[in-house]
């Protein structure tokens, strides 16, 4: 019933002055009587079509506008969730690499403080560096205080001409005796430098040496920068690993002396 | 073994790539051998193995020589070998897989490059 004007019947009546009711003729009122109830019944017909009519059209018209209505709501549904699918790959995909990372630094520190074996940590170190971050060329320095500089406590596939050959090096390159000194992780610095990264070996707070890096495998797709996380491991615990492995063995050796002398001497 | 379960064997001699095995490849069975020649003997005691995850550079027997034993054994031969190595020139490639691996990944890897290779040389027929 919106707005659509309904065909209606009206019955006109004939004006007072003309009002034959009293007609001398009765075949022209029982007519006239005809007529009128004809036209109650034309005017009734017309009422029944009218709601029929009316009852029918707007309805079909608004299942129209209700179905296009769902559609359109469908399609913005389909929209969103096609949305949050992109974005779950996207959040899917970062939470494994995340995983992946997590899962790496979980086994560099696992492996850097299984062992209280001061040949074991140097052999993780070397793991770390090489499985790890793809490194092919490295050096491990640890200060060394009687004689200066620093002992190469540990060096793969390092060219011999190069300043970190040997068991000994006494500075000269750049951004390693930056890292010695200050303790912050470099990499690919723009001062001279034949190494790609220096990192710092901190125990506690004191420096005590550096992995230096001088040559990555050739195939190593990523750049070192997006190591950063298993750098700073390496810079927090290989040296507190080296060096508690270094003193546990130190003292076991100590004891074992001790023990000799005591069964000597009980003569046992 | 099930469906999902695989028995792999993993001849590596750094202990931290044994360690990431190991997290990487759950749910499946990973016998740890840390040479070639220890994988040899090993593989008598696990017949059902149905992968080898192999490194190339190793003490007492190289990963290539133990591939070419083998690859000459008529038990073991069909057993699928992926060569994971540090080692990644276009003529180490081509060398692994001329001497019979099914796939050669270079190291350092994502987990999902071994388990993507594992799925499609575990998968039945």
């Amino acid at each position: 019933m919106t707005g659509r004007r309904s065909p209606t019947v009206v019955l006109t009546k004939p004006p007072a002055g003309n009002d034959r009711s009293d007609a001398s003729t009765p075949k022209v009122a029982a007519a006239l009587g005809q007529l009128r109830s004809l036209l109650a019944e034309a005017q009734q017909l017309a009422e029944v079509v009218q709601t029929v009519v009316g009852s029918r059209r707007p309805p079909a018209a608004a299942v129209v506008r209700a179905d296009a209505a769902r559609i359109e709501e469908l399609e913005h549904m389909l929209e969103a969730t096609l949305k949050d699918q992109q974005e779950l790959t996207t959040q899917l995909v970062d939470a494994e690499n995340l995983a992946g990372k997590l899962m790496s630094l979980y086994v560099a520190t696992y492996q850097l403080h299984v062992s209280l074996d001061p040949g074991e940590v140097q052999t993780a170190i070397a793991e770390i560096a090489k499985d790890l971050l793809g490194a092919s060329s490295f050096v491990l320095l640890i200060k060394d205080d009687v004689e200066g500089g620093c002992e190469v406590a540990l060096s793969q596939s390092v060219d011999e001409r190069s300043r970190f050959a040997g068991g000994h090096y006494q500075g000269g390159d750049d951004m390693v005796d930056a890292t010695l000194a200050d303790g912050i992780l470099r990499l690919e610095a723009e001062i001279s430098t034949e190494a790609l990264a220096a990192v710092p070996l901190r125990v506690e707070e004191a420096i005590v040496g550096a992995l230096v890096i001088l040559r990555m495998l050739d195939h190593k797709a990523t750049p070192l920068s997006e190591d950063r996380d298993i750098l700073d491991l390496l810079a927090a615990h290989a040296a507190s690993a080296l060096f508690a492995a270094r003193v546990y063995s130190k003292t076991d050796r100590k004891l074992r002396t001790l023990q000799s002398l005591v069964n000597l001497i009980r003569g046992t | 073994m099930t469906a999902l379960k695989k028995k792999i064997l993993v001849v590596e001699d750094s202990k931290l790539v044994h360690k990431m095995y190991e997290l990487m490849l759950r749910p499946h069975e990973i016998v740890h051998c840390y040479d070639g020649h220890e994988a040899l003997q090993n593989l008598g005691d696990h017949p059902d193995t149905e992968l080898i995850l192999l490194d190339l550079n190793m003490p007492r027997m190289s990963g290539l020589e133990f591939l070419s034993h083998i690859k000459a054994d008529p038990v073991f031969s069909q057993i699928p070998v992926v060569i994971v190595s540090t080692e990644g020139k276009e003529e180490d490639t081509q060398r692994g897989l001329e001497a019979g691996a099914a796939a050669y990944i270079t190291k350092p890897f994502q987990r999902e490059d071994i388990v993507e290779v594992i799925t499609r040389l575990t998968r039945n027929p």
